[in-house]
């Protein structure tokens, strides 16, 4: 079977291409500590107003 | 490639931290937003290590997307439903604060060990919530589940294979206290309303208002207690023993459990009523291979532990702080044997320990000036306490008191020989060693830091554990005769409104500054507020 | 009410713990053996050639060298009995039983050893470790440690007879106290009884603090007295309550309960009757230790015990006493600091007025009796609130 190298150096660059981008992604969100900001600032303000309004079954049984 | 990361370092060794306090242009608290401990940016390391710290936090990032694949539907509802679940969010900015300062071989032993945490701890939370009740589960599914007090050791239930243990107040209290310093106040305030004087153990006043709260999952068939660690947690289970509502068993293990010839053989047959209770609840019965395979996996945990611990004598090691801590922790206290991916991390560990022993590696750069041994329990809220004091005065914690649980070796043949090594094991769990059942236990501190060549104890101070508070000045005159530096850190252990973590890093600023005249390392966290922080 | 005869006397060997009759039972070569907690048995300490003295520490109102050992954030009253052990208080002992009965009390206990404050020739104290269930397993264990921990050096160090008579003898001697004690006791089921909760609070600390032998002469006289005292013309007090909970050994404070008109009608707490004060049955084939350590595991209500049989034990008990002393509600107390009555209270409270509708009170206290405006306006309301209740009830 003959191996197209072209099509496989096609295949590997669009992997490291996809790679890099991961990276590329990951990265800026780890380094700027993005997903940290997230929750910080909008999803546990969001929870916590959620939970503030829960009615729970509050008694000693 | 060495060139170019050298190049690399060179350029951006500004932004290091610890390169920063070490020119007076910043330290480590120069990139957060003041109050909430949010950080502008994360920790420049130097390329490696920089590259090493985010790979790390990919593999956690994944680990908690396989937890949420695992179970996507119970997960959510379990976010919805539990206000400690969102406070597992905070898990990112945890690791963080932990390991700042982290570099090289510290920083690879402090992951490797946390992942396996995070591994395990996400494992656990995705079957707990699948399969309670309250959620949704079916009754038949969530009764292979065996909810236990968390001080209890779990070794003793890997002798029931097809059940799975769930240590009942890790997930809602005391695992989330060291992640959200938030978080128990909120369950201590409910405790506190119905009466609770706020005097007493904050730990068992959360779990009190946990309980009250009705926000434990709804687990299992038969329930076991125990009278450990103190005086609180004995008291505490009655309330949480009422809410869950299941069959129970006490497992009273005698409290001053040192002398063999009576505490052994009670604590024996109270191991071995445990045992059966479970096999009569849960229809099943004792399988004393897989307890031996478990046992052996404790044994092989304890023999590294020793090893380690000669490591740890010197200094030639990369095993330190609260990596070390918290990795014996969960290890002992909740894995328990259980769990063989923590003996594959630990031979790993351990390959390398050796290595860094032989090369006389010293860790943080060398840069630390006291050797601490650090007893009594240590404040929940603030776990990455011994990351802020090597930071910021060089102090770095050669051992916990918690580090030191039973560490006996269990007969892996014979069965009543095993179940003798068991009750020892058992017996020497989180804290009550240590902190109760005798004056010998607080004693040992002296031998323990005399051995770890430590020229400082610091002392947790509780302000709510009697067993410590009623040797306070004891252990004081005896620091001052013995030569010791001695500081007490006084804490709430999970109500961080009473002390917070400055009033804590101030008793030592306190003592390095005033008593022991010396500059700190990073000047830009010796004052400062992080009150709003997870 | 005509004055008791020995009531003043009574008060008075309140005052100190060395007392007259403590001074005079030494002086006669008795071993004085101090304890602590109802977890060890009274009866033991009782054997022949010595006697038990619970400890106090009389009008300890600052421990402070105790509190610089211990902190200021533990039980006063372990902290007043190290006080007085370091101001010499303790000095007639022979030694101290103590009991690992909370972490507190066994931090005390320690440093009378580490401290060495009781100066007395070969003085020393032992410490047992408790049961915390009240199954057999447990009992087995109480016998092994008190065995190891009480008999064995009973016997060794103080060359005391640990046979079986001997401690028949003494159960027969306890049984004799306890007889008058509960005689005198039962007066207050009465609906207008010839005593008050603060006379038979200070009748049974003598009985717990004094030498038996030499107190109980004077028990019984006032016993006799009691059986033709007459009472008020009219029930004196607005209302009757249990008084529950962890450790009181200062007549006042039932005195401050009661002129807050509520009669302390009985006394369910560490150094009260109920228990203490029950006779100890001894089984046919049964040996006189087993039989004692039976019963010092039934009758004990502490709020350490974990399991759901004893648990439900304390708050029957409770329920027995509103309704046999005739109480119309119970004012539960624990010391400021005590982990196991803080949680007990709570639970109990609850347990108490939501399932057996018996109205509650819960206040915390120190040992000298402290807050007095403060715990009399809580107590006056709660009397209050227990006359609204049976106004109400009258009216329908």
């Amino acid at each position: 079977m003959k191996i197209d190298l072209k099509a496989l150096l096609n295949i590997l660059l669009k992997i490291g291409l996809g790679l890099l981008i991961f990276f590329v992604v990951t990265f800026t969100i780890y380094m700027g500590n993005f997903e940290n900001k997230l929750i910080y600032y909008v999803i546990r303000p969001f929870l916590n107003k959620h939970y503030d309004a829960q009615v729970r079954d509050r008694r000693i049984v | 490639m060495g060139i170019i990361t050298a190049f690399i370092d060179d350029r951006l060794k500004k932004y290091d931290p610890i390169w920063m306090a070490e020119h007076g242009t910043g330290g480590q608290r120069t990139r957060y937003y003041d109050v909430t401990g949010v950080a502008k940016y994360r920790e420049w390391r130097g390329v490696k290590d920089t590259l090493f710290d985010y790979l790390s936090w990919l593999s956690n990032v994944l680990a908690m997307g396989k937890m949420v694949a695992s179970a996507p539907v119970s997960i959510m509802k379990g976010f919805w439903e539990y206000r400690w679940m969102g406070s597992f969010l905070g898990t990112f900015m945890f690791i963080d604060r932990l390991f700042e300062g982290y570099r090289d071989e510290e920083l690879r032993v402090a992951h490797a060990q946390m992942h396996a945490i995070v591994n395990n701890l996400t494992g656990r939370i995705g079957y707990i919530l699948s399969h309670d009740r309250r959620l949704g589960a079916s009754k038949e599914k969530s009764e292979k589940l065996v909810p236990i007090d968390e001080v209890l050791p779990e070794l003793f239930m890997t002798g029931f294979p097809d059940l799975f243990p769930v240590p009942l107040q890790t997930l809602p209290e005391f695992i989330i206290c060291d992640v959200d310093q938030h978080i128990e106040p909120y369950y201590i305030d409910i405790a506190e309303s119905f009466g609770l004087p706020a005097d007493v153990c904050s730990r068992c006043a959360a779990e009190t208002g946990v309980a009250l709260d009705d926000a434990f999952p709804l687990v299992g068939k038969a329930l076991i207690t125990t009278n450990m660690p103190c005086n609180a947690s004995e008291a505490t289970s009655m309330f949480q023993r009422r809410r869950v509502g299941l069959p129970d068993y006490q497992a009273t293990l005698a409290m001053i459990h040192n002398d063999d010839e009576l505490a052994l053989p009670f604590s024996r047959e109270i191991m071995k009523e445990t045992i059966a209770f479970v096999e009569e609840h849960y229809d099943t019965k004792f399988n004393w291979d897989a307890f031996f395979k478990a046992a052996k996996r404790i044994n092989e945990q304890n023999n590294f532990e020793l090893e380690k611990w000669d490591y740890m004598k010197t200094g030639y090691t990369a095993e330190v702080g609260i990596a070390e801590t918290l990795y014996k922790l969960y290890e002992w206290q909740s894995v328990n044997g259980a769990d063989p991916y923590f003996n594959k991390v630990d031979r790993k560990v351990m390959k390398r320990l050796r290595k860094c022993y032989e090369k006389k590696y010293q860790p943080f750069g060398g840069r630390t000036r006291h050797r601490a041994f650090l007893w009594g329990p240590s404040a929940v809220y603030y776990t990455d306490f011994p990351t802020w004091a090597q930071n910021c005065w060089g102090i770095a914690i050669v051992l916990n008191m918690d580090s030191t649980m039973g560490f006996n070796m269990v007969d892996t043949e014979d069965p009543e020989r095993a179940i003798d090594d068991l009750t020892r094991l058992t017996q020497k769990a989180t804290m009550r060693h240590m902190a109760v059942g005798g004056w010998d236990n607080v004693n040992a501190v002296w031998e323990w830091a005399h051995n770890f060549n430590c020229d400082m104890v610091l002392m947790n101070d509780n302000i709510a554990c009697k067993g410590m508070l009623g040797v306070h000045s004891i252990m004081e005159e005896q620091a001052r005769e013995l030569g010791f530096h001695f500081i007490f850190i006084e804490h709430d252990l999970e109500d961080s409104r009473t002390v917070s973590r400055q009033n804590m890093r101030d008793c030592v600023n306190q003592y390095m500054s005033i008593v022991l005249n010396e500059e700190p390392l990073d000047p830009t966290i010796v004052n400062f507020d992080d009150s709003d922080a997870y | 009410m005509k004055d008791l005869k020995h009531l003043i006397y009574f008060e008075n060997l309140l005052q100190d713990a060395q007392n007259e009759l403590v001074t005079q039972a030494v002086e006669a070569g008795q071993h004085a053996l101090g304890y602590n907690c109802y977890y060890m048995p009274e009866v033991l300490l009782n054997l022949d050639g010595c006697f038990s003295a619970r400890l106090r520490a009389p009008r300890c109102t600052s421990p402070d060298i105790a509190t610089y050992y211990m902190t200021g954030r533990t039980c006063p009253y372990v902290r007043s009995i190290l006080e007085r052990a370091i101001e010499g208080g303790y000095n007639y002992l022979s030694a101290v039983f103590g009991s690992e009965s909370c972490a507190a009390m066994e931090r005390m206990e320690e440093h009378l050893y580490l401290l060495h404050p009781i100066k007395h020739e070969n003085f020393f104290v032992t410490i047992i470790d408790p049961p915390m269930r009240g199954d057999k397993t447990h009992l087995d264990y109480y016998k092994a440690q008190l065995q190891k921990h009480v008999l064995k050096p009973l016997h060794t160090v103080l060359g005391v007879d640990i046979s079986d008579e001997a401690m028949r003898r003494a159960v027969d001697r306890f049984n004799e106290l306890c007889d008058v004690i509960t005689e005198i006791g039962e007066f207050r089921k009465l609906d207008n009884p010839p005593i008050t909760g603060y006379e038979f609070h200070v009748i049974q600390l003598v009985s717990e603090v004094c030498p038996h032998e030499l107190i109980l002469p004077y028990l019984k006289e006032t016993l006799e007295e009691l059986r033709t005292r007459e009472p008020e013309p009219k029930f004196p007090f607005r209302t009757r309550v249990v008084l529950a909970g962890s450790e009181v050994d200062d007549p006042d404070f039932t005195k401050l309960i009661e002129t807050c008109g509520a009669m302390v009608v009985a006394d369910r707490y560490c150094f009260g009757s109920l228990p203490s004060r029950e006779r100890i049955e001894i089984l046919p084939g049964e040996s006189a230790f087993d039989a004692i350590c039976r019963h010092y595991l039934h009758w004990n209500q502490c709020a350490r015990f974990m399991d759901g049989m004893k648990i439900d034990q304390r708050h029957s008990e409770l329920k027995r006493l509103v309704e046999e002393y005739k109480a119309d509600g119970i004012i539960y107390e624990n010391m400021k600091f005590c982990e196991f009555w803080s949680y007990e209270k709570v639970l109990a409270s609850h347990i108490m007025t939501a399932e057996n509708s018996i109205p509650c009170c819960t206040i915390e206290k120190e040992y000298a009796l402290g807050s007095v405006g403060q715990l009399r306006t809580r107590f006056q309301a709660f009397v209050e609130s227990l006359e609204i209740k049976k106004i109400n009830e009258q009216e329908g």
